[in-house]
């Protein structure tokens, strides 16, 4: 408590520079408060319109190859007892980030939520009781100002990791991802172009091969798989977040290299690489910015029990949510007229059963660096 | 012939040898005194316990006061005093403003079982037997020694009678005690007022009346089945009455009346025949004058006319004009068979003297702290060709006895309980208060489960008391039931009762109550149901439960119904009316959050902002009250239509929902 004063005695003495990115963010969020004013001064009920983040309003530009988001828009009311509360937090997440680029700075979304959570006054309600509920607001801001994260100033947690043969800096710091020891480059959520800067002449990499989790990247690394084969090497935890996709794509488009992805062969594996290769719905709005149409689907495939001669033991029975979810999966535009696309989930349906891509080290721990992956790239055996 | 065969048995087998001849035991067998029987078997009568004893000599009192005032057409006004002169002795006085009893029948009255008017007639009464106060004498003399002392007086000119009595247990006669065997007379005017200082008799200055002073062995306490309970409750029934009660520990309740109607004199009825049993039947043949037996049956019952004597006469096969007293046990027999089999057409019900739904809501509203009262009063039915009205009245919310208590009455409370455990004290002392909500307090308070409630220390009081003010005890709080025969509290056995078990089997939760199975409904209700009937059927001679018979349930049912669908609209619509101000409670809580939020990023005047939109928020939440239903249609304001005989009062300036001992103090 004590060192607080001091924290806002030292912002006044350093006046805060902004950018011109930063002057029109500060603009978009003082229009929407003037909104309030206006509404208010006339006597109407306030609300904002946000551009719809569901399955409806998004649709599959067949052309560009990504999805897109639409025009839908949902009514966000002030007076409306089911909204009153999100048109709430939507205000305080605005006056947060005004706060964060007021100052110059930068916040995790925990942060903000910390910043922006505290007890109604006269109530014991908390305007935000978990960080669930900020970060959904944070998203609906985003589309609200057409700003994204970043531009906020707001950045989420570092996950995933990348190695190769490639330098680059990042905030005036030189990275070479070759002598990245055994964690590797942890991938930051803001991977703008004023954070990381790209050299092409840096760059020996051929091609990017993304793996699904910490733990096969590990295998991979510790194989030197990218010295062999003269590539980039990233995971992303699982779902990759939005510095990962941003940094593929960055990758892909800038230095034109092309991306692998071996992930699971289950219906979640499936889903990260469309989320790859076309974009989510729930961030349909930064496809353009993120999505990689001409990523490649390398395996794990439905096929591969046999062709690699699995034992027994490596099955997983599939369950209900995951026969329902693959059938939703092969009916994404993006996968329904593709026809190996279908056959593979097909055969998954058949098989009912589901492979990780950890099952290939029954065969041999360093299978699936040294035969599974080398094979599929040498037959330009993949997915598309 | 038997005894012998036992005889030679007995001797020739080695069973064991007789101890007694017949003859023997003749010399033994004697009458047995009604006065030596209830001496002996006093539960019957309502004395088993010294608490018990208290309440009943009370209420004997008080029931045959109003009885005698309402039959003379007197506006009753009593006075109830208790005082405690030994550890576990009490004296009662109770004098009312009655007709005052002529001196030859006072020692009787009130010294001899089963000496009355009211036994002999078919009439709604209060007492039925007869054998109430001079029961309570004769317990007091028997616990104390002390007699029984009434003073009694007829008129302002006429002296007054001063009597002390002790009841004869074996002979069921009154020993006059004083005056030589024959009573005081104290002449009216200031020499009166000088022999009653003299005789040291407590009399509160009436032109008539009759003043009653039993010393008895007795238990004081408060709370259920307490002396204070019944007076409540009878002043909710008899709204017609004036009541002063001082408590042995100086407390002064006065209940005052909220009517000076008397209710109409209840009408003798002859029995009806559907109402009479074989044995009762046999007797009244026996005891009336030799007449012929359709002669009889015109005469005697109700209902009977020519065509229906000769029609049951018929029906038995005896001839009409047989005299009674020529009939056989097998004819008696045959005529009752006829008569169950014969459509008479039911009791006249004029006899009946409902208290009426206007006055059960003003006696509610009296005693009762509320916010809605309903009464409903069912038209007259019948069982066992008795006729009977039910009525029911409903009182619901205001605050809990609990959160009207004073400290200082706290504090004497807890004193004189013999609870054990505070929990126990709570539920014991506090009318309609739950265990749950008792566990509640205790629990807020954060005393031992264990600590006794007279050992507190001055701290551990203040934080009862705080938790007592604190607990909303509505939650777990279930409804309390007052019972009432012919304006007669009932008390006791409350689960053997008819109307406990028609309010358990009614189903309260589509009222708005909340209700588990099997158990009474949760809230801050009250309700009370009245049975008025020329003879009320009670479970037992100690005249606490009414008999379920499936007449009595229906109706006692119906009448619930009656005041519970009221009380559902009532509930509905304030539910309503609560759910509109959540919505812009809701709206007003955010609002200060958005203005605080946008003069934030805009640097706009917040208090104005905020203002402006409290502004909108009144507006849009009154367009919401008309807002369109499902199919489009504007939902109707609800003006709520309960009918007739229902009053709400705002519960907050409620003068029953202030504590009532200061209420009372402040107004006498």
């Amino acid at each position: 408590m004590a060192k607080k004063p001091s924290i806002s005695t030292k912002t006044k003495s350093a006046p805060v520079v902004l950018t011109p990115r930063d002057k029109k963010t500060l603009s978009n969020i003082t229009q929407l408060a003037d909104g309030v004013v206006k509404a208010a001064a006339a006597r109407r009920d306030p609300y904002v319109d946000i551009p719809s983040r569901t399955l409806a309003n998004v649709h599959y530009s067949a052309r560009k190859r990504i999805l897109e988001m639409g025009n839908g828009k949902n009514r966000r009311q002030l007076f409306d007892l089911s909204q009153a509360k999100a048109y709430m937090r939507t205000m305080l997440v605005g006056s947060g980030c005004k706060k964060l680029i007021d100052q110059g700075k930068s916040t995790s979304l925990r942060g903000l939520f910390y910043m922006l959570k505290h007890t109604i006054e006269g109530s014991k309600e908390n305007t935000f009781d978990e960080q669930g509920e900020c970060d959904t607001i944070i998203e609906d801001v985003e589309v609200l100002l057409d700003s994204i994260r970043e531009e906020l100033h707001l950045y989420a947690e570092n996950r995933g990791a990348m190695v190769g043969a490639i330098t680059f800096t990042d905030k005036g710091d030189e990275i070479n991802c070759a002598r990245m020891g055994s964690g590797g480059y942890a991938i930051p959520s803001i991977c703008e172009p004023d954070v990381i800067e790209f050299d092409p002449k840096k760059c020996k990499a051929k091609f990017i091969l993304h793996v699904e989790k910490g733990t096969v990247w590990q295998r991979f690394n510790e194989d030197r798989f990218w010295e062999k084969h003269n590539c980039i090497l990233t995971h992303g935890s699982g779902q990759p977040p939005r510095g990962v996709r941003r940094m593929l794509y960055r990758l892909h488009n800038e230095l034109k290299l092309p991306l692998y992805c071996v992930l699971d062969n289950d219906p979640w594996g499936y889903y990260i690489y469309s989320v790859i290769k076309q974009g989510s719905i729930n961030l349909a709005f930064e496809s353009q910015r993120m999505a990689i149409p001409e990523a490649k689907y390398l395996g794990l495939r439905s096929i591969d029990y046999d062709r690699c001669e699995l034992s027994d033991s490596v099955k997983i029975a599939l369950n209900d949510t995951d026969r329902k979810r693959a059938k939703q999966v092969a009916k994404y535009p993006w996968f329904e007229k593709k026809a190996p696309w279908q056959r593979e989930i097909k055969k998954m349906l058949d098989n009912d059963f589901k492979l990780e891509v950890e099952s290939l080290i029954s065969k041999d721990i360093s299978y699936v660096t040294e035969v599974y992956v080398p094979e599929r790239l040498e037959a330009q055996d993949w997915l598309d | 012939m038997e005894d012998d065969e036992v005889e030679t048995k007995a001797t020739t087998n080695g069973a064991p040898k007789r101890r007694s001849s017949a003859k023997e035991m003749a010399a033994k067998q004697k009458e047995i005194s009604v006065s030596e029987f209830f001496a002996k078997n006093r539960h019957l009568l309502g004395f088993d316990n010294p608490r018990k004893a208290l309440l009943t000599t009370v209420k004997e009192a008080v029931d045959n006061s109003l009885d005698a005032c309402e039959e003379a057409g007197i506006l009753p006004e009593i006075w109830v005093h208790i005082e405690q002169t030994a550890e576990s002795k009490y004296k009662v006085g109770i004098q009312d403003n009655g007709p005052g009893i002529v001196k030859k029948q006072i020692p009787l009255i009130f010294g001899k079982l089963l000496y009355g008017s009211k036994f002999h007639r078919l009439r709604q009464s209060r007492g039925q037997q007869g054998i109430g106060i001079s029961a309570a004498g004769m317990y007091g003399v028997q616990t104390t020694g002390k007699p029984v002392k009434i003073i009694s007086r007829i008129s302002a000119k006429q002296p007054a009678h001063y009597y002390e009595i002790q009841i004869d247990t074996k002979k069921n006669e009154p020993r006059i005690l004083n005056g030589g065997g024959d009573g005081v007379d104290i002449p009216p005017g200031d020499k009166g007022a000088a022999a009653i200082q003299k005789h040291g008799i407590e009399w509160i200055d009436q032109p008539h009346g009759t003043r009653v002073t039993i010393e008895l062995e007795a238990k004081f306490v408060r709370g259920r089945g307490s002396v204070g309970e019944y007076l409540q409750q009878t002043a909710i029934a008899n709204p017609h009455v004036t009541l002063h009660y001082l408590d042995p520990e100086q407390y002064q309740y006065d209940y005052e009346r909220s009517t000076d109607k008397l209710p109409p004199e209840p009408k003798e009825i002859k029995p009806h025949p559907y109402g009479v049993e074989l044995g009762r039947l046999a007797a009244m043949l026996e005891e009336s004058d030799s007449q012929s037996i359709s002669e009889f049956l015109k005469t005697k019952f109700s209902r009977v006319t020519g065509p229906i004597s000769q029609k049951l006469c018929k029906d038995a096969s005896i001839s009409a004009r047989a005299n009674i007293h020529k009939l056989s046990r097998a004819d008696a027999e045959k005529l009752y068979a006829a008569i169950q089999k014969t459509k008479i057409a039911p009791p006249a019900t004029d006899c009946i003297c409902p208290i009426g739904e206007e006055l059960i809501l003003k006696g509610l509203h009296q005693v009762v702290p509320g916010e809605f009262y309903a009464a409903a009063t069912r038209p007259p039915a019948v069982y066992r060709g008795n006729p009977f009205v039910i009525e029911v009245g409903l009182a619901y919310g205001g605050t809990a006895p609990t959160q009207n208590i004073t400290k200082e009455l706290l504090t004497e409370l807890l004193e004189e309980t013999d609870a054990r455990t505070v929990r126990q004290f709570l539920i014991n002392t506090f009318n309609g208060l739950g265990p749950e909500a008792a566990d509640k307090i205790v629990k807020t308070s954060g005393l031992g489960t264990r600590s006794s409630p007279s050992k507190l220390k001055p701290k551990e009081r203040d934080k009862l008391f705080e938790a007592m003010k604190g607990v909303n005890v509505a939650e777990g709080q279930s409804m309390e039931v007052m019972r009432y025969a012919n304006r007669v509290p009932l008390q006791f056995q409350q689960g053997a009762c008819a109307v406990t078990q028609t309010i358990l089997g009614t189903n309260w939760r589509s009222y708005g109550l909340s209700q588990s199975r099997g158990s009474l409904p949760k809230g801050p209700v009250s309700v009370m149901v009245h049975m008025a009937s020329v003879w009320v059927p009670f479970t037992s001679e100690s005249k606490e439960a009414i008999a379920s018979y499936p007449e009595i349930q229906k109706e006692i049912r119906l009448g619930l119904q009656a005041v519970g669908r009221k009380l559902g609209m009532f509930l509905n619509k304030r539910l309503r009316a609560k759910q509109q101000t959540d919505r812009r409670e809701i709206f007003l809580r955010y609002l200060k959050e958005v203005s605080t939020a946008v003069s934030d990023i805009n640097g706009a005047e917040r208090a104005a902002l905020y203002d402006q939109l409290v502004k909108v928020a009144k507006k849009v939440t009154a367009d919401a009250d008309v807002k369109l239903d499902d199919r489009g249609r504007k939902i109707k304001t609800d003006e709520l239509d309960l009918g007739e005989n229902v009053l709400i009062v705002d519960p907050v300036t409620h003068a029953a929902a202030i504590n009532r001992v200061e209420r009372v103090e402040e107004e006498s």
